[in-house]
């Protein structure tokens, strides 16, 4: 057991702490310009703008260290915003199973960030039970096209994307599962009708997406027709790893740390109200433990093994802390959480932390409800059979 | 022993379910909460005409003589339709500091017209340093002239923008968190001096940040003796607790039985939800919250009805309890309604914020349990 890093490992944190220092965003600058121009230097430092990306397309073949490494120093620089539909979601998809046209037509722009996606999954049926899903696409007479008909909801960003890669029904005389096809479209088009769904800190970004008759030519579907389960399923494992947000909360329990100092309680701050610093205690014992669940996932990883037990709690525990730390700084605000409204009154970041608590509630609910990460985890991990079940 | 309600209570409780049920339907509280005033004048009128307004007033003030049992009875069925009329600001909180101090002609001047529906009123008493330690008081008040001069400032003042009247305290004498030396005002929000900065809360109602900077105010401005307001504050804020518990209480119900209706109804994996365990065990351990919460609702006002502010511990219990459980019903009940748990079209994303605003006043629960502790 080790937990140094290596001299290399050092050496590659000094070039990516030089590198977000070099390219900070300055006041004055144009934003949209400046996102770009990052994307592209991170690029030419050797595939920076796609950690993930496997090295034949580009990405950088790192370490799992210096993922890790690349994942603490994230969380602290000033990052320019990034969909995670695009490189993070469809891309891999469209390189583990589109065809090379595919891939040479979609991966650029995404790569580039010059294309937003946004990801028609969820169905007002189908949330937790996915696979249920019932947006039709029936094949022409003459086999050039599918005709897309149904509902989509929670289609984070639908409102803003150029295209969707979206789970569609074209045969539902079997199991569920199957008769499932993966389709790409431009969302700008005839037939698509975007809400918007406002939630509970009355912000949008969640949508339900209507299609009437959208023509989808043939050659936008993902791999076979009816196996678009399959290919969707690789992307859920994936996004159910990218979630425990760990450096993001190690962060973020900080600055709480700071927030509640700065809150007045007579002469004295809220850090020495006994109640308050046993929570944070709490919190950050918790963060610690799951920060090592982590790293011996990773250490698993980066010696070639298959991922561990340890490595199924990531998405559950991580959302648990994420939603706790909301929590408590929301409390910390005291009877401050309530002004809205853009208003701001007693502590700097209270309405900031209710509106983060209120948004913090969905964490446990999207990308696989935590009671059915529970289900997969008795089932998988456990080895338990269970009955009427989820899976 | 007998917890049953007596037959004016029922009636009471029937007319308030009654009128909750007709007029705060989502869509009517929504477009109320974003109108101008923030609430219906025209339903503070129908409370007034419905004798509400005069609950806890004696009769020869013109009101209906009740007590904690009868302010329970009105905030519980308030919480189920989580109404937005100033009640607690003006009755509980502004209407307890004025009946326990004006005494002859100004009492009847007050009181008469805060029963009609003609008079509104808002507690400005708590600052920003204090957080819930209802003691720490920096605002003050000196002698000048044949009156006071008040400086200082008060935050999150609920319905302190639509307030008729202020009711503020301010320290006279003493040390910041010196119980005595403590001493109440009646200001006029447009008086010189006064700055009302009034804004929305996150559940809907409304609130203001309160500045006095000279503020001149008349000797009959003093509402009791001075220096002498605490025993006053004290047992305004129990009854504030007790409010709130009950207006939760009824919230609590709507939150767990709506989440009981939604997960039968809602299917998935070729099942309604209440198949899994998961969800009907969560759904017990709400109902049992639940009923946890009303039982020492009932204890804290009935003990609170028979010894006044020496029931504060218990006060302080309940307030405990009904913020742990809030949290616990409200997250789970949004948890269990999945993505329609987190937004505004459902009643209950409404509902869990007024349970998060209410954990806010007046203490939270490890403030009380702390007091219970102590």
């Amino acid at each position: 057991m080790d937990i140094e890093l290596s001299a290399d490992d050092l050496k590659f944190r000094d070039e990516v702490r030089a590198f977000f220092k070099a390219h900070d965003y300055k006041p004055g600058q144009d934003y949209a310009q400046w996102r770009l121009d990052w994307f592209k230097a991170a690029r030419e430092q050797g595939g920076w703008d796609v950690p993930k990306w496997p090295t034949a397309f580009g990405g950088p073949g790192w370490s799992p260290t210096q993922h890790y490494i690349w994942e603490q120093e994230t969380a602290r620089a000033n990052l320019p915003w990034d969909l995670p539909f695009g490189v993070g979601m469809v891309a891999p998809i469209i390189m583990n199973y589109g065809n090379a046209e595919q891939q040479e037509r979609f991966l650029p722009d995404i790569r580039a960030r010059t294309v937003n996606w946004c990801q028609g999954y969820s169905e007002p049926g189908a949330g937790s039970d996915l696979a249920s899903l019932k947006t039709k696409a029936e094949l022409s007479a003459d086999g050039k096209h599918y005709l897309v008909n149904g509902s989509k909801i929670w289609t984070t960003m639908a409102h803003i994307a150029d295209w969707i890669f979206c789970l569609t029904r074209t045969d539902a005389s079997g199991k569920k599962q199957e008769g499932i096809t993966f389709l790409l479209f431009p969302m700008k088009q005839d037939g698509i009708e975007v809400k918007p769904i406002i939630t509970l800190g009355g912000s949008h970004s969640v949508n339900t997406v209507h299609f009437t008759d959208v023509k989808v030519p043939v050659e936008n579907r993902i791999g076979e027709e009816g196996k678009g389960w399959t290919y969707a399923k690789g992307l859920l494992a994936h996004e159910r790893t990218g979630l425990a947000g760990v450096s993001r909360s190690l962060v973020a329990l900080e600055k709480l740390k700071h927030q509640a100092g700065t809150v007045k309680r007579g002469n004295s701050s809220l850090l020495d109200d006994p109640s308050f610093r046993a929570k944070l205690a709490k919190l950050e014992v918790d963060l610690q433990a799951l920060e090592f669940t982590e790293l011996r996932s990773l250490a698993r990883a980066a010696s070639g093994q298959q991922p561990g037990p340890e490595s199924s709690i990531l998405k559950l525990k991580g959302t648990e802390i994420q939603q706790r730390i909301a929590h408590l700084t929301m409390e910390a605000a005291g009877p401050h959480m309530a002004p809205w409204g853009g208003i701001h009154v007693g502590p700097k970041f209270a309405s900031g932390g209710t509106q983060s608590y209120l948004g913090s509630r969905a964490f446990t609910i999207y990308g696989g409800a935590s009671e059915v990460q529970k289900d997969i985890i008795a089932k998988n991990v456990l080895g338990i059979r269970t009955q009427g079940g989820s899976n | 022993m007998n917890f049953d309600l007596t037959e004016e209570q029922q009636l009471l409780e029937d007319s308030v379910a009654r009128f909750v049920a007709d007029h705060y339907a989502l869509e009517k509280r929504i477009k109320l909460a974003n109108g101008n005033l923030g609430f219906s004048a025209e339903h503070w009128q129908t409370f007034a005409e419905l004798g509400w307004l005069g609950v806890p007033f004696d009769e020869e003030d013109g009101g209906i003589g009740g007590g904690p049992v009868e302010s329970m009875v009105v905030m519980e069925q308030f919480g189920r339709g989580l109404v937005l009329e100033p009640y607690l600001a003006t009755v509980i909180l502004g209407g307890g500091v004025l009946r326990r101090t004006l005494e002859g002609e100004r009492r009847a001047e007050l009181l008469g017209p805060l029963i009609e529906g003609k008079l509104q009123l808002a507690f400005a008493h708590s600052e920003e340093q204090a957080r819930w330690d209802l003691e720490d008081v920096v605002s003050s008040a000196r002698q000048g002239g044949d009156g006071w001069v008040l400086n200082g400032s008060k935050t999150v003042v609920y319905n302190g923008g639509n307030a008729d009247l202020l009711i503020v305290s301010a320290r006279s004498s003493g040390g910041q968190m010196d119980t005595d030396g403590i001493s109440l005002f009646l200001v006029d929000p447009k008086a010189n001096g006064v700055e009302v900065q009034a804004y929305p809360t996150v559940d809907g109602l409304r609130a203001a940040e309160i500045k006095l900077t000279d503020v001149k105010v008349a000797g009959d401005a003093l509402l009791g003796a001075a220096g002498k307001a605490w025993p006053i504050i004290e047992v305004v804020a129990d009854e504030a607790v007790l409010a709130l518990c009950a207006e939760a209480l009824g919230g609590l119900e709507v939150l767990y039985k709506d989440t009981v209706q939604y997960t039968q109804e809602r299917q998935q994996f070729g099942h309604p939800m209440t198949d899994f365990q998961t969800v009907s065990h969560r759904l017990v351990e709400m109902f049992m919250e639940y009923e946890q919460c009303k039982s020492l609702l009932y204890r804290a006002t009935m003990e609170y009805a028979q010894n006044g502010h020496e029931a504060a511990r218990t006060l302080s219990a309940c307030k405990h309890l009904i913020g742990t459980a809030g949290k616990f019903i409200g997250e789970t009940a949004v948890q269990l309604h999945g993505g329609m748990g987190v937004t505004e079209e459902l009643r209950l994303g409404h509902f869990f914020k007024r349970q998060l605003v209410i954990e806010s006043q007046f203490g939270n629960a490890d403030f009380h349990l702390e007091k219970f502790a102590a």
